[in-house]
C-alpha cells in the first residue's frame, strides 16, 4: 500500500515542475511602441494545422499582405500608427479556439481580429471575444446562427449560407428551368446549412428536390468519407433523370463528383457553390468534364478588376503559392479594419472603439463593398454566377440580373 | 531470392557486426529526425523537403546525434548493470525520501496546494490550456488507462464516449433538437451523463469483448467511426454538422449555496481538479481490489485465470464501462465549459491521441497516465508560443506517431512504469504469460 | 426493395470497389497468416504505392495523355511502380516495427501499437513532404461508358482495375499454392516454431510475405489514384473496408480475402441505395460487427496453410 501511494505522489511532482516551467511561458506581451506612433496588432486566427491548413494558409498570408501594404503607405497612405501581424492557430477545431482566442485577448496590443475562420471555432470562441469586447472580422464562417447570438463584437465579410443558396435556387429553377434536381452536400458545418436553405427556395419556387448527404472525403480538407461513394451516388442521380445537380461542398470533392457523373454517361447541368469557385476544380476534374458547370459565389470575379491582378501577384510572392478560396475575403476583412482605424485617427485606440467604429463603416474592397447590418452580417450582398468555359472560370453576372 | 551478399568480405564482416548495424541504426534515426524537423516539400517538388533538410550543414548535427547516441547506447550495454543500478536509486530516491505515511500524506497536500495555488498566477491563455488540454485530456488519460493499462483491452473509439458525455450534457440542458421530459441543470445533468456513457460502454462491450483483442481494435475504431457520423448525419436530433450551440455553463443552487461557473477558465479548472482527485483515488483503491487483482490475471493468463473461476467477460466489461464513464464525464465538462459541441470534436485522431498519453506514460500507471497527459499536453501549447527545433504545429502527429514507435522498441513499458505491468512485459519476454488481453475469450480458435 | 431499380448498375460500381478492397486486403491476410497480426500500417503501404506511380508518371507522361498500346504500358508501369513503392514500404515497416518486437517477444498490444505509431508517422510524413492537397495522377486513357451488361454502363476504369486485379490475384494464389516461397510461406503460417525447426528462414519468409503484400497494396494505391488522385490521408477509410473484408472472408483465407472484398464493395453499394451516401461507413461496420459476432472465422474459415 505506502508505495503505490509513492506512486501517486510522483507524477504530481512532475506536473508541478510542468507548471514551473508554463509561469515562465507566458505569451509575449505586447511590445513597447518607443516612437510616438502607436503599434496596433491584426491578429489572424484560424487553422494553420490538421487537414484544413491549407484554407487557413490561404487567408492568413492575405492578412499579413494587407498589414505590410498599409505600413507601407500603399493602400491607405500615410498611417498615423503601425500596424503589425499575429497569426494564432485554432486547427480550425472547437476546442482549440477558446484558449487560442484567449492568447489574443490576453496581448494587449491586438485590436482586432480577422477570424476565426471556421463556424465551429467561432461559436466556441465568440463568447470569449464578445467579454472582451474585440471585434473579430471573419472572412469565411458562413453560418447563419452565428449572427443570431447577440455578439456584438461579431462581424462577417462574408454571405451567410441563407443568401447563396437561395439565390442558387433561384437561377437553378428559373434561369434554368428546372422542375426536378438533385442536391448533394458533403455533410460539413458550411454545405449543410447551404443546402437546406437551397432545397427550401427550390420547393418553394415550385421545384422537386431530392436531396442526399455525402460527406468530405479523405482527399478533401479534412473529410472522412470514401471516395468510392461518388461511383454509387452517380449511379442514383443517372438513373433518377434529374436536369439539375446542385453541389454544396468544396472544389476537390465536387470534382471527384463531377468525373463519376460524367463517366457515368450523365448529362445535366451541374451547379455549386463559393467552396468550388477554385480554379483547382477545373484541373482537377479535367477540362472536358468541368466544361459548362455554373458555380455561385457572394463575391465578384476575382480576375476581373486590375486592383486584384496586383493583389494574386503580391499574395503569390508573398505566400509562394497562388491565392486560393478566401484569400481576397481575408484581404478585404483586413482593409476594412484598417479603414476603421484609420478613421478613427491618432489618439490611443480602444478595442471597444473598433467594434463601434466597424458598424459604420464603408469600405470598398476586392470582393464588394463592406457594410455592415446591425448583426455582423454583409449588408445587400448579391450571388454572383461563374461558369466554366475552355478551361478557364466567367463570370456571368449577379443572379437577380440573369434571371431577369 | 537469396540472403544479401555482401560484394567484400571486409563489408560483410561490418553487415554482420552488431556494432556497426546499430551504428547504422543509430545514423539513419538522426537523418529521420534531421527530414522531421525540416522544411516542408510540396506536390510539385517532391523532393524538396528532404534536400531542404538533408542538403545543409544542419544535417551533420544529426549525425553527430545518432553516433552519440550509439556511444550511449554501447555505454549502456557494456555498463547496464552499473547505470541501472543508479537508475534504479534515482527512481527509489522520492520513496526512501518519503519513509513515513505521515510524511507522505503532506507531500500531497503540498503538491495539491501547488496544483490549486499556482493556476491564479498564470495568464488568460494558460488557464484555458490548463481546462480545454491538459485537464480534460488528463482525465481522458486516466480513464483510457483503466481499459489499456488494467484489462489490456486496446480501445481505438474511446473518444465517442467523450461524445456521448457531451451529447448527453446538451441533451438534458435542452441545447439539442430534440428535447428531454424535463430540463436540467448542467450540473445535475453529470450523473445522467456518465451513465449514458457508461452504458454504452456495457453495450458495445458485452458482444465485442468475446473477440480476440486485435478485432476489438478494430470494433472499437468502427464504433468511433460510426458515433461521428450519426453526430454528423442525425441532423433533426444532434443537430448534425454544424453542432450545437448553447449548452448552459454548470450552475448550483442546493441548501442555500448559490454558485455559476461563467466563462473564466478557473472555476472550471477546479471542478477538473476536483474530479481528477477524486478519480486518482478511487482507480488507486480499485487497483488494489479484488477486481484490480483480476485484471492482473486476466492480462497475465487468460486462460489460467479463467479456469480459476474468474468471470472474464465480467472483468473485461467491467473495465470498459468504467473507461467510458471517465470519457463521458470528461466530455461533459467539456461540452458545458466551450458551450458548443460539433462532431468535427470527436476524430478518431483523438482517440489516437489519449492512447499515445497512456502509453507515453506508462500503461497502468496513474503517475503514468497523469504525467504522460499533462506533459505530452502541455508541450504542443508550449511549443506553439515558443516554436524549437523548427517544431510546426502540423507535425504534431508525426511526432506522435514516432514516439508511439520508438516506446515499443525502447521503453513499452513507458515513462513512468507501474512496477507491476514492468515485471509482466519482462516475463512475458521471457516466454510467461502475456501481458495483455488479446486472446480471445470463448472465440473457436486459438 | 430499394436497390432492385439500379440493381445491375450498383453491383457494377460495387464489384469495382470490390476488387480494389481484395488486393488490399490481400495485404492484411498474408501478413496475418505468418504473424497472427494485424498489420495496422497497411493503409500507409497502400498510401505509398499511389504516391510512387503519381511521381513515376508524372516524370514520365506530364501532361500529355497517351493513347492505344502507350495506355496499357503506362497503366502497367503504374501498377509495377504504385507495386514497387508499396513493398519498398512494407519491407521497411517490418524492419523498423516489428522485428525489433519479434525478436523481444513482446505482447500483441506492442505490435498494434508500434503499427499504429508508424501508420502516423508514415502519412504525416508524406503530407509534409508532398504536400497536403490531392495530387491528380496523369490522364492515361479517356474514362467513359465502354459496354453494358443487364442494362448497368461500365466505365473504362472498371475494365482497367478488373482485369489487373484479376492477374495479380491469380500470379498471387498460385505463387503461395505453388512455388517454394509459397511453402515457406505457408509453413510458418500453419506452425512457425516447427517450420523453424525444419529450416525454413522464418525472418526472410515474413520479410517476403510483407513484401508480396506491399506489392498487392501499392499497386491498388495506383489504380485508386487513377481515379480519385493521390493524398497523404487516403489510405484511412479503404484500408479499413479492405480490412473489413479480409475478416469477412476469413482473416488468413486468401481466396477469403478476395471473396470478402467484392462481397463488401457490392453490399455497401445495395446498402447505400437504400440510405444516403453518408452511412456508408455505418453499413460497412455494421456488416463487419455482424460477421465477427456471427462467424468470427469468416465466410471461407481461417487458415492460410490450409485452404490456399
Amino acid at each position: 500500500m505506502k508505495r503505490s501511494i509513492a506512486r501517486i505522489g510522483a507524477p504530481v511532482a512532475v506536473a508541478a515542475l510542468a507548471l514551473t516551467a508554463m509561469g515562465g511561458a507566458g505569451l509575449a506581451s505586447a511590445s513597447t511602441s518607443h516612437a510616438s506612433q502607436p503599434t496596433y496588432t491584426i491578429a489572424y486566427e484560424g487553422p494553420l494545422s490538421g487537414g484544413n491548413a491549407q484554407l487557413g494558409l490561404n487567408m492568413k498570408f492575405a492578412v499579413q499582405l494587407a498589414v505590410s501594404q498599409a505600413n507601407a503607405g500603399t493602400t491607405f497612405g500615410k498611417l498615423a500608427f503601425k500596424l503589425k501581424f499575429l497569426a494564432a492557430d485554432d486547427g480550425g477545431s472547437a476546442t482549440q479556439s477558446p484558449s487560442t482566442a484567449q492568447s489574443l485577448i490576453g496581448n494587449k496590443s491586438v485590436i482586432a481580429v480577422v477570424g476565426p475562420a471556421f463556424s465551429g471555432a467561432t461559436k466556441a470562441a465568440e463568447p470569449l471575444f464578445h467579454a472582451a469586447n474585440l471585434a473579430t472580422v471573419s472572412p469565411s464562417a458562413t453560418n447563419p446562427a452565428l449572427a443570431t447570438q447577440g455578439w456584438s463584437n461579431f462581424f462577417r465579410v462574408v454571405a451567410d449560407d441563407n443568401a447563396q443558396g437561395p439565390g442558387d435556387a433561384t437561377y437553378a429553377v428559373k434561369k434554368l428551368g428546372a422542375k426536378k434536381i438533385y442536391t448533394v452536400d458533403d455533410a460539413s458545418s458550411y454545405a449543410v446549412g447551404l443546402v437546406q436553405a437551397f432545397d427550401q427556395k427550390a420547393q418553394q419556387l415550385g421545384a422537386t428536390v431530392t436531396h442526399q448527404e455525402a460527406p468530405g472525403t479523405t482527399q478533401c480538407q479534412a473529410g472522412t468519407g470514401n471516395v468510392q461513394q461518388y461511383g454509387a451516388l452517380a449511379t442514383q442521380i443517372q438513373s433518377s433523370h434529374d436536369p439539375v445537380t446542385f453541389y454544396a461542398g468544396y472544389y476537390c470533392d465536387f470534382a471527384l463528383l463531377a468525373k463519376a457523373l460524367r463517366a457515368d454517361g450523365y448529362s445535366g447541368q451541374l451547379l455549386s457553390d463559393d467552396g468550388s469557385l477554385d480554379p483547382h476544380y477545373v484541373s482537377e476534374a479535367g477540362t472536358s468534364v468541368a466544361s459548362g458547370t455554373v458555380i455561385s459565389c457572394a463575391c465578384t470575379n476575382l480576375t476581373k478588376a486590375k486592383a486584384d491582378t496586383t493583389f494574386s501577384s503580391k499574395f503569390k510572392k508573398l505566400a509562394g503559392f497562388a491565392v486560393g478560396t478566401y484569400s481576397a475575403e481575408a484581404y478585404d476583412a483586413s482593409n476594412t479594419i484598417i479603414a476603421t482605424l484609420k478613421k478613427l485617427g491618432t489618439a490611443s485606440i480602444k478595442r471597444s472603439a473598433v467594434v463601434k467604429g466597424l458598424h459604420s463603416i464603408v469600405y470598398t474592397g476586392l470582393t464588394k463593398t463592406v457594410h455592415f447590418q446591425k448583426n455582423g452580417n454583409i449588408a445587400g450582398s448579391t450571388v454572383y454566377e461563374y461558369k466554366v468555359e475552355n478551361g478557364n472560370i466567367v463570370e456571368l453576372g449577379p443572379v437577380n440580373q440573369l434571371v431577369g | 531470392m537469396s540472403t544479401v551478399r555482401a560484394p567484400t568480405p571486409l563489408l560483410r564482416r561490418l553487415w554482420l557486426s552488431t556494432d556497426a548495424r546499430r551504428l547504422a541504426a543509430c545514423v539513419a534515426g538522426g537523418l529521420v529526425l534531421a527530414v522531421m524537423t525540416g522544411p516542408e516539400g510540396s506536390g510539385t517538388a517532391p523532393t524538396s523537403g528532404f534536400t531542404g533538410s538533408l542538403g545543409n550543414s544542419r544535417v551533420i548535427g544529426f549525425v553527430v546525434f545518432g553516433v552519440v547516441l550509439w556511444l550511449l547506447m554501447t555505454a549502456r550495454q557494456r555498463y547496464g548493470t552499473e547505470i541501472r543500478a543508479v537508475s534504479d536509486r534515482l527512481s527509489a530516491a522520492p520513496r526512501r525520501l518519503l519513509p513515513d505515511k505521515r510524511v507522505r500524506g503532506v507531500f500531497y497536500l503540498v503538491l495539491l496546494g501547488i496544483a490549486i495555488g499556482y493556476p491564479t498566477v498564470l495568464n488568460g491563455f494558460w488557464q484555458e490550456v490548463l481546462v480545454d488540454q491538459i485537464g480534460v485530456y488528463v482525465l481522458l488519460a486516466l480513464g483510457l488507462n483503466v481499459v489499456v493499462g488494467y484489462a489490456g483491452l486496446l480501445d481505438l473509439g474511446y473518444i465517442a464516449f467523450y461524445a456521448i458525455g457531451a451529447y448527453s450534457a446538451a441533451y438534458w440542458t435542452g441545447a439539442l433538437p430534440v428535447h428531454p421530459l424535463f430540463h436540467l441543470n448542467a450540473f445535475y445533468a453529470i450523473p445522467l451523463a456518465v451513465l449514458a456513457a457508461m452504458l454504452a460502454g456495457v453495450i458495445l462491450g458485452a458482444p465485442t469483448l468475446r473477440l480476440r483483442g486485435d478485432y476489438l481494435a478494430i470494433v472499437t475504431l468502427g464504433f468511433g467511426e460510426i458515433i461521428e457520423i450519426v453526430a454528423n448525419n442525425l441532423q433533426g436530433v444532434t443537430g448534425g454538422a454544424q453542432g450545437v450551440i448553447g449548452i448552459p455553463h454548470f450552475s448550483i443552487h442546493f441548501l442555500g449555496v448559490v454558485y455559476h461557473w461563467g466563462l473564466g477558465s478557473l472555476p472550471y479548472y477546479y471542478l477538473l481538479l476536483g474530479f481528477i482527485v477524486v478519480v486518482l483515488i478511487a482507480f488507486h483503491f480499485l487497483e488494489n481490489s479484488r477486481v484490480g487483482r483480476a485484471w492482473v490475471a486476466i492480462r497475465e493468463d487468460e486462460v489460467a485465470a479463467e479456469s480459476s473461476g474468474i468471470n472474464v467477460l465480467k472483468y473485461k466489461v467491467m473495465a470498459f464501462a468504467i473507461g467510458a464513464s471517465t470519457s463521458g464525464l470528461a466530455g461533459m465538462v467539456e461540452a458545458s465549459k466551450i458551450g458548443f459541441v460539433e462532431p468535427g470534436d470527436f476524430t478518431v485522431q483523438l482517440s489516437i491521441l489519449i492512447l499515445v498519453l497512456v502509453i507515453f506514460g506508462g500503461m497502468g500507471s496513474l503517475p503514468g497516465a497523469v504525467i504522460g497527459a499533462a506533459v505530452l499536453q502541455f508541450l504542443p501549447q508550449y511549443l506553439r508560443v515558443h516554436p524549437l527545433f523548427g517544431f510546426q504545429q502540423q507535425d504534431l502527429y508525426l511526432y506522435l506517431g514516432a514516439i508511439l514507435v520508438v516506446m515499443m522498441i525502447f521503453r513499452p513499458v513507458g515513462v513512468f512504469p507501474s512496477r507491476r505491468r514492468k515485471r509482466e512485459l519482462g516475463l512475458a519476454e521471457h516466454g510467461v504469460g502475456s501481458a495483455d488481453a488479446m486472446e480471445s475469450t470463448t472465440g473457436p480458435i486459438s | 426493395m430499394c436497390f432492385t431499380q439500379n440493381f445491375w448498375n450498383l453491383v457494377v460500381s460495387g464489384l469495382y470497389d470490390g476488387f480494389l478492397y481484395a488486393l488490399i486486403a490481400l495485404g492484411y491476410t498474408l501478413v496475418y497468416g505468418v504473424l497472427q497480426l494485424i498489420n495496422f500500417a497497411h493503409s500507409e503501404v497502400f498510401m505509398s504505392g499511389g504516391f510512387a506511380s503519381y511521381f513515376i508518371l508524372h516524370a514520365l507522361v506530364g501532361t500529355n495523355q497517351p493513347t492505344g498500346l502507350a495506355s496499357v504500358g503506362y497503366v502497367a508501369l503504374g501498377v509495377l511502380g504504385g507495386g514497387a513503392g508499396g513493398a519498398a514500404i512494407a519491407f521497411l515497416l517490418e524492419r523498423v516495427a516489428y522485428r525489433p518486437l519479434r525478436r523481444r517477444n513482446a505482447p500483441r498490444l506492442a505490435f498494434l501499437i508500434s503499427a499504429i505509431g508508424a501508420s502516423y508517422f508514415l502519412y504525416n510524413l508524406a503530407g509534409k513532404e508532398f504536400g497536403r492537397n490531392a495530387l491528380e495522377i496523369p490522364t492515361l486513357f479517356t474514362n467513359g461508358p465502354v459496354f453494358s451488361v443487364f442494362g448497368a454502363t461500365v466505365q473504362t476504369i472498371y475494365v482497367v482495375t478488373a482485369i489487373a486485379a484479376l492477374i495479380m490475384l491469380v500470379i498471387v494464389d498460385r505463387v503461395v499454392a505453388m512455388t517454394r516461397l509459397g511453402k515457406g510461406i505457408r509453413a510458418v503460417a500453419q506452425d512457425a516454431e516447427t517450420a523453424s525447426l525444419m529450416g525454413v528462414p522464418i525472418d526472410r519468409v515474413i520479410s517476403q510475405t510483407f513484401i508480396i503484400g506491399g506489392l498487392l497494396g501499392g499497386a491498388a494505391g495506383f489504380l485508386f489514384g487513377l481515379n480519385a488522385g493521390v493524398i497523404f490521408t487516403m489510405g484511412f477509410t479503404p484500408a479499413l473496408k479492405a480490412f473489413t473484408a479480409a475478416v469477412l472472408g476469413g482473416i488468413g483465407n486468401i481466396r477469403g480475402a478476395v471473396l470478402g472484398g467484392l462481397l463488401l464493395g457490392i453490399v455497401e453499394n445495395l446498402g447505400v441505395a437504400c440510405t444516403q451516401a453518408s452511412w456508408r461507413d455505418v453499413v460497412a461496420f455494421g456488416i463487419l460487427v455482424l460477421v465477427l459476432l456471427i462467424r468470427p472465422t469468416g465466410l471461407l474459415g481461417e487458415q492460410l496453410g490450409r485452404a490456399a
